[in-house]
């Protein structure tokens, strides 16, 4: 790994600034990359984390932090996470083995269709998405119609789109799309390899995904559930295009104190909202990153 | 014969196939077939009359050549400041990659209504007074899906090796970029470049907590005094991505085709 550094210094600059100046040069080509990072993001979150801490004078305080993790707020924490975790059971299991099928089975033709098709479906949803479902499911969708006509009367039960039951059905269409993006790459590292090694030690089907494939696949799977956990919790366009604020989600929240539709007495308190929110998904994607460190090492 | 593991019958997959058009096509259909009713002229009619109506609508024209010079700008910042970023990592940066995977995902971790509250206090007045400022945020936005689109294409292929043997023969530097490495990581450049636009022409809650008004957040607006207008504009959205990740898609096949009989 050090090869770059030791590189450099063979070439006699071996002085105390050779160090410096072989990650200088390492890091100069991404610095434009850097730059755009720290300002569009970076430099953005960390402000936002400051302010959380400032009372309407600029001085230092916690109440913002104290008032958001109190009633309705503590209340919309409790329904954006729990959206999230259900989001990514429904998604992850269908998701996952959507992935498998065509990994291991489709053509070349069809992996590179899906792949595209997923990816759309993945990152431009939001708005038209909702407007989508909201023709299609709707009382008088043809969609409805069509699943009434085979026996499934959404309705029946008193389900409506515009409720959370809804929402988690809508996020289900972007979130699969995603899981599958994300899973895919596991399930092309599986080797054939392993299947046949396991088969000729006379391992059965059950023996393989029992010993072989499901401890293979399973740490890319969790860190799948916990990416779809936080897109799910931190969807806003198409929880604000199809519910009118009537479930208490944190994104829409900080939306309406951003817009400036309510007043607050703590001009901060968005600002704290939002730092809860970073603080929730980082606890998600700690563990992620340290499941994508340890499957590197065999995904090679 | 027993069959183990990675092999599944035809059926099986063709079965497969056949639910993800469902998923896909179930809503879309549905979707689709609403957005040509006209109620208008009756209980069970259907026209292009909703279609008719954005299309005629003065802002439809002004938003989506705003919506496309937005995205074209991102796009051109991942194809010249990611694409040399991601190969120069290939080629030399190793000790780098994963700063840079780990800063390319920070835009999942950080929700982005907590960076559209962040941009409007932090950066400088300038800078949020340009419409032009939100092709750099849709940028950073894309990354996650753009920088492993990229990485992962990019390290399939043994740049250096190329580019030495290149260097060998004599070819200059410049001839290296655009001979040689350019034509073979042109399928993950243009599905990286794509993901970039495909974001950027939907992308809302920055743009409309910013207060900024686009193609996506039109659509909002319209649905407010024209909800079968906004429905139809909805499904020649999608559609109109769908029709472009085709041709994407079988662009990508053939250079990739190509490759291969080359090789």
């Amino acid at each position: 790994m050090a090869k770059p550094l030791s590189s450099t210094v063979d070439k006699g600059v071996a002085n105390s600034g050779a160090l410096v100046s072989a990650f200088a040069r390492q890091i100069v080509p991404i610095a434009p990359i850097l730059v755009l990072i720290v300002v569009f993001l970076i430099w953005p979150i960390v402000n936002v984390a400051a302010k959380a801490f400032e009372d309407n004078n600029g001085n230092f305080t916690l109440d913002n932090f104290v008032v958001a993790s109190q009633g309705v707020y503590a209340q919309a924490f409790g329904n954006s996470i729990s959206l999230g975790i259900y989001s990514a059971l429904l998604a992850s299991i269908p998701g996952a083995a959507f992935a498998y099928i065509i990994e291991s089975r489709g053509s070349e033709f069809l992996k590179r269709i899906i792949n595209s098709a997923t990816s759309v479906l993945a990152i431009s949803g939001g708005v038209p998405l909702a407007f989508m479902f909201i023709a299609a499911f709707g009382v008088e969708g043809s969609a409805t119609v069509l699943l009434k006509f085979i026996g499934l009367d959404l309705y029946a039960s008193g389900f409506t789109l515009f409720s959370y039951w809804g929402l988690v059905l809508v996020y289900c269409f972007f979130q699969i799309p995603i899981m599958v993006l994300v899973f895919s790459p596991a399930v092309q590292a599986l080797r054939k390899e392993w299947t046949e090694a396991a088969r000729s030690l006379g391992a059965s089907k059950w023996q393989y995904w029992r010993h072989v494939g499901i401890p293979l696949l399973f740490p890319s799977f969790s860190a799948s559930f916990l990416l779809l956990f936080a897109s799910a919790f931190s969807a806003y366009a198409t929880a604000r295009a199809m519910t009118v604020g009537t479930i208490a989600l944190v994104p829409l929240m900080i939306g309406t104190l951003v817009d400036g539709n309510v007043i607050v007495d703590q001009f901060n308190l968005g600002k704290a909202l939002a730092i809860g929110m970073v603080l929730v998904t980082a606890v998600a994607m700690v563990p992620y990153l340290l499941i994508q460190r340890r499957v590197a090492r065999w995904q090679k | 014969m027993k069959r183990l593991g990675f092999k599944l019958p035809s059926a099986g997959l063709f079965i497969t196939v056949l639910l993800a058009g469902i998923f896909v096509l179930l809503p879309l259909g549905s979707a689709s077939e609403y957005s040509f009713r006209t109620p208008m002229f009756g209980p069970g009619t259907y026209g292009w009359d909703n279609y008719a109506w954005f299309v005629s609508q003065p802002d439809f024209g002004t938003y989506v050549t705003l919506s496309l010079m937005l995205a074209a700008v991102a796009a051109a910042i991942t194809l010249f400041v990611l694409v040399p970023t991601v190969v120069w990592l290939n080629l030399r940066g190793q000790r780098l990659r994963p700063l840079m995977e780990f800063l390319t995902l920070l835009p999942l971790v950080i929700p982005v209504v907590a960076l559209a509250i962040g941009a409007q206090t932090s950066l400088p007045v300038e800078l949020q007074s340009n419409q032009y400022s939100l092709s750099f945020f849709y940028f950073v936005l894309a990354l996650p899906y753009t920088y492993r689109t990229l990485d992962i294409g990019i390290r399939a292929i043994p740049l250096k090796t190329l580019s030495e043997a290149a260097r060998s023969l004599g070819a200059s530097q410049i001839k290296v970029i655009a001979l040689v490495l350019a034509p073979v990581v042109r399928g993950a450049v243009i599905a990286s470049v794509f993901l970039t636009i495909a974001l950027s022409l939907g992308e809302f809650t920055l743009t409309s907590l910013l207060h900024w008004q686009t193609f996506t957040t039109w659509v909002t607006v319209i649905s407010q005094s024209n909800i079968l207008g906004a429905i139809a504009l909805s499904v020649f959205t999608i559609v109109a991505a769908f029709a472009l990740l085709l041709v994407v898609g079988l662009v990508s096949i053939r250079t990739k085709r190509r490759q291969v009989t080359e090789e």
